[in-house]
């Protein structure tokens, strides 16, 4: 039986959120304004309208790329790219070609304990279409959405399964909150994932001679789902002895499957050239230095120092780490605690740790509040030994045979009694001090 | 020596099809002889070396003029005006025949 | 008053001095382009509307702008069907910079369609005449903002240039037509034909008119990323310097010329000698090369250009383009197209940068550089068809200016045996409008270009 080899590449899209769309000043916060009210004569793409790019836009890429450990190009250029669809206004998007901002980047995951690394061939700069709704005969337009500044970032060709597309998708999807370049909303397509896959022999080297793009999914398990769809229907064919078709296709989230949108017969020529209206970005050592400043420490950065430094386990500061806001709450909390805590000290950060994954304690709370409600679930309890003692004088004749296993040699057996003490206790007691006291009872 | 570029008539529907035209027969056989005609115009520019020539992509010499983010827009068009120029509209949103 | 041949400067101090009011001059010209139109086609809308502002360096002053420049309310067309019934919701940069300036537009001219070709013939509105003989072309594509200065329809006009759109035209018409250099002048609100070369510009009846104009138009404009940060020069008080300057000449500009317009050419290269000038020989590149680069650049842009125009959102749909725009538009898709672009497109901006440096080579020895603006004077309508490469070789003069660039400008220079004006060319250094001007202002002191502009006024008196 011949064993096949899924070959994935992935493209990305994020709208980033800056408060100006890519190439106007209109709002590039689209969402639900009246449809075509959020316009000007650059988006709208009417005679005579130029664009000027934002400074911003271009900041964050690099930010993402730098992110990405890509290198810069210090000359980078905008470009057409033609093609008509009703939601592009000018026949064009302006994205780049040969001279993207950055390229050659790479991502790792880690999985089942081991580290995997992901190439990034480039990340770009371009426009986002206006939206279309298709109802009844119609096809109904709003540009609000055009020209929002959109980043593209296209990986080498490197998966070969759907788990390890989804956790580098979940990966990225973390890495963009970080840097707070867009607000990475899957419902409302902020981030639009395209994965194109082929299948090959496991023996073979190099690439299938066809790929297949699947467009536009803006969900981590729909992806894997379609990356799943597709590598069974490509095997399906190819142990017919069939290549399966370059194409298109798109992915129908109701029935989960993947149907054929454009063929290679038909593919597009894009026409790229240098857009003439915009004139080249060169980016400077110094403004590279002053972007990669900016840089917050990455998630993987902070799973890594949270092992180290505070010795926790590796899935508990991935757990810790996927919302910079609530790495950032924990840390506040153990400096806040660190200088002035009875609980000890080592076992501070795992403790804190528990509490912030379990939600235990509402990391809502302002983190001052927080510590003080940790410091007092953490801290020894206050034991009413004359309670315990008369408790303790319960548990043992309750338990004779346990006692008598205890006294014979079973050193365990003693655990068993501690924990019907604290229960009879109703948590009011130190384990430490019902030990002790148990011990002494027993000797 | 001028080569003569030979436009097949499925190229200029080829060409129409991307450029999102309608010809005619007519004009696809009077396209096929004046784009021949300018290609073989501009075939002289074959007669100069530009072996390590850099392609002059810029009309200026200015880099990096951007906006600031957040600039006051101060162009921005009303619904009406965005719409006032077509009658393909419904409901403010521009409408065309279904597409898919 | 008898304001007919008034300049803008002259009706500057007529408006300063109370002796005409400025709805008084709006209604003038209105009233004779109207009257007149039917002759010239130079119009194609006339706002009647339109009030100027009682402000500013212009104040009271009506003009005319080629009508791919947007101005709010008022229809924009571009001489094509497709945006027939087009009402821009905003104004071009240069219409703004002279309405503040206290301009009112009181008509949009005619023009070649998408200012595609060099006769305004093919505009869909049919074609402008040349008021010297209304059986000829004024020349294109500004022809009707040219032929509406001649025939003193409009003080002035604002036309705008890819490569001789200004200069061709002002030279069969015989008036002055100023191309500054890319990037001087915002493309904003201009309908968009080769994004790389298109340039806005005067056409006037005066060298100190154009230099005016320049000045309220040129500067960088925030919504033209092209153009430069470079300041302003006071063009109209540079216009006094007695300069000195070393004018280039070669004979490749000379090539395939008329001989009368040869004669004109010399005749007035010998006036620049005698108030002064040194006249020197040089050597460029042929013009031939800049023709091919930008036939290739400018068909590439106009494909990418007009992909906007599907009717969705205004105008009419694509079956709506005249043949000269479609024909464009494939050439410019097959230039671009998988697999041709390293021939086509990247070649011609390659050579670009060979015409940008031969020039460059050349403002090392000389100041400015003299050719005859157009090989001949004005053509028969209908003409054109008759020359090879559908007569897009009228232009050939004026096209290494437009790759590279730089500023120039035509002023007449005598009539040809069939009374028709001759165009002289001065191109200048990038960004050095200042020279060209001043130097055509000390040509216009010392011959009054021959009474030409003062004669074609009186066709129309
Ligand atoms: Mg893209
Ligand atoms: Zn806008």
């Amino acid at each position: 039986m011949t064993i096949y080899k899924p070959v994935i590449g992935l493209e990305i899209h994020v709208e980033l959120s800056t408060k100006s769309k890519m190439f106007c000043q209109c709002n590039a916060d689209y969402f639900g304004k009246a449809p075509n009210s959020n316009t000007c004569p650059v988006c709208l793409g009417m005679p005579g309208g130029l664009p000027v790019p934002n400074k911003k836009a271009i900041e964050w890429t690099v930010l993402i790329g730098k992110a990405l450990n890509c290198s810069i190009n210090k000359l980078s250029k905008f470009d057409r790219k033609h093609y008509f669809y009703p939601d592009l206004p000018k026949g064009y998007q302006i994205s780049q070609y040969d001279e993207p901002i950055a390229v050659n980047g790479y991502l790792s995951i880690k999985t089942k304990g081991r580290e995997k690394k992901f190439r990034v061939h480039r990340v770009h700069l371009e426009e986002d279409t206006g939206k279309l709704m298709h109802s009844g005969e119609d096809t109904l337009i709003d540009y609000n959405r055009s020209s929002v500044p959109l980043v593209e970032i296209v990986t080498e060709p490197d998966f070969d399964s759907a788990e390890d597309v989804k956790q580098f998708l979940e990966e990225l999807h973390t890495i963009i909150t970080y840097l707070g370049v867009s607000d990475a909303n899957m419902e409302k397509g902020s981030m639009r994932l395209e994965p194109n896959i082929s299948v090959k022999e496991v023996t073979m080297e190099g690439l299938p001679n066809y790929k297949v793009e699947v467009k536009n999914i803006n969900s981590f398990n729909f992806v894997k789902r379609a990356i799943d769809y597709e590598v069974k229907r490509h095997i399906d064919l190819l142990e017919k002895g069939q290549t399966p078709p370059q194409e298109t296709r798109g992915f129908n989230d109701a029935k989960m499957i993947t149907y054929s949108q454009r063929t290679k017969e038909n593919a597009q020529d894009y026409r790229y050239f240098p857009e003439p209206d915009i004139p080249p970005l060169e980016l400077s050592d110094q403004y590279l230095i002053e972007i990669e400043n900016r840089l917050p420490e990455m998630p993987a950065e902070k799973i890594k120092r949270y092992e180290e430094n505070f010795g926790l386990k590796y899935q508990d500061a991935f757990l810790i780490t996927r919302e910079k806001g609530v790495a950032d709450y924990y840390e506040n909390v153990i400096n806040e605690m660190k200088s002035n805590t009875i609980v000890n000290r080592d076992e501070l950060p795992q403790k804190l740790a528990n509490f912030v994954i379990n939600k235990k304690v509402d990391v809502n709370l302002p983190f001052k509040e927080f510590a003080s409600k940790a410091e007092e679930l953490l801290k020894p309890k206050q034991t009413d030994l004359l309670l315990l003692n008369k408790i303790i004088e319960k548990v043992i004749s309750a338990n004779s045979k346990v006692v008598y296993d205890y006294k014979s040699g079973k050193q365990n057996a003693v655990m068993f009694l501690v924990g019907q003490v604290m229960k009879e206790m109703k948590g009011q007691a130190d384990a430490n001090t019902v030990k002790e006291e148990l011990l002494k009872r027993l000797l | 020596m001028k080569k003569t570029v030979n436009l097949s008539k499925e190229d200029i529907l080829h060409l129409a099809q991307l450029a999102n035209l309608k010809l005619s027969e007519k004009e696809v056989i009077t396209f096929q002889k004046q784009l021949t005609e300018t290609l073989d115009y501009v075939e002289n520019l074959n007669e100069l070396n530009i072996k390590d020539i850099t392609p002059t992509n810029y009309s200026t010499d200015i880099k990096n003029c951007t906006f600031d983010d957040g600039t006051v827009c101060e162009r921005m068009f009303s619904q009406e005006e965005a719409l006032e120029n077509t009658n393909e509209k419904k409901n403010s949103y521009f409408v065309v025949k279904r597409i898919m | 008053m008898n304001l007919l041949g008034k300049s803008l400067t002259q009706l500057q101090s007529l408006l300063k001095s109370k002796e005409v009011t400025p709805s008084e001059l709006t209604s003038y010209f209105t009233e004779r382009s109207k009257r007149y139109n039917k002759d010239l086609n130079a119009y194609l809308t006339f706002a009647d509307k339109e009030v100027s502002s009682s402000r500013g360096e212009l104040a009271g002053i009506p003009l005319s702008i080629k009508d791919n420049f947007c101005t709010k309310g008022v229809k924009t067309t571009a001489a094509s069907k497709v945006l027939e019934n087009f009402i821009p919701p905003y104004d071009a940069t240069v219409v703004t910079n002279l309405k503040n300036a206290g301009v009112s537009f009181f008509g949009k001219t005619n023009m070649d369609a998408w200012a595609h070709g060099s006769s305004t013939e093919t505009s869909d509105f049919g074609p402008a005449k040349n008021p010297w003989s209304i059986e000829r072309t004024p020349g294109g594509s500004s022809g009707g903002s040219a032929s509406a200065v001649s025939a003193y329809l409009s003080p002035a006009s604002i036309g705008s240039e890819t490569a001789g759109s200004i200069r061709q035209p002002a030279s069969w018409c015989g008036v002055i037509g100023l191309k500054p250099s890319y990037g001087r002048v915002s493309r904003y609100g201009v309908v968009a034909m080769g994004s790389s070369l298109d340039c806005p510009g005067p056409i006037t009846s005066t060298v100190e008119d154009a230099a005016l104009l320049l000045k309220i138009i040129a500067g960088k404009d925030k919504y033209d990323a092209t153009t430069a940060d470079i300041p302003v020069v006071d063009y109209q008080s540079f216009l006094q310097k007695k300069n000195t300057y070393t004018i280039g000449i070669t004979d490749e500009y000379f090539v395939g010329v008329n001989n009368e317009v040869k004669q004109k050419v010399m005749e007035s290269i010998s006036v620049f000698e005698r108030i002064g000038h040194k006249v020197k020989k040089i050597k460029l590149m042929a013009p031939k090369y800049a023709v091919s680069v930008y036939t290739i650049i400018q068909r590439a842009e106009v494909s990418s250009n007009l992909g906007r125009y599907t009717g969705i959102r205004f105008g009419k749909d694509r079956s709506f383009f005249g043949g000269e725009a479609k024909k464009r538009i494939m050439l410019g898709t097959y230039s671009l197209s998988h697999g041709y672009y390293d021939a086509y497109y990247k070649t011609a901006q390659k050579v670009r940068t060979l015409i940008i440096e031969d020039f460059k080579r050349v403002f090392n020895e000389v100041d400015v550089i003299l050719s005859p603006t157009t090989p001949g004077t004005a053509l028969r309508l209908g003409e054109f068809a008759k020359y090879p490469f559908f007569g897009e070789v009228m232009d050939i003069l004026n096209e290494p200016a437009a790759v590279a660039g730089i500023p120039a400008i035509s002023v007449p220079c005598g009539l040809d045996s069939q009374g028709l004006p001759v165009g002289l060319q001065i191109m200048g250094k990038y960004f050095d409008e200042k020279s060209v001007l001043n130097l055509a202002y000390q040509f216009e002191k010392e011959t009054n270009f021959f009474d030409v502009i003062k004669n074609g006024f009186q066709n129309y008196h």
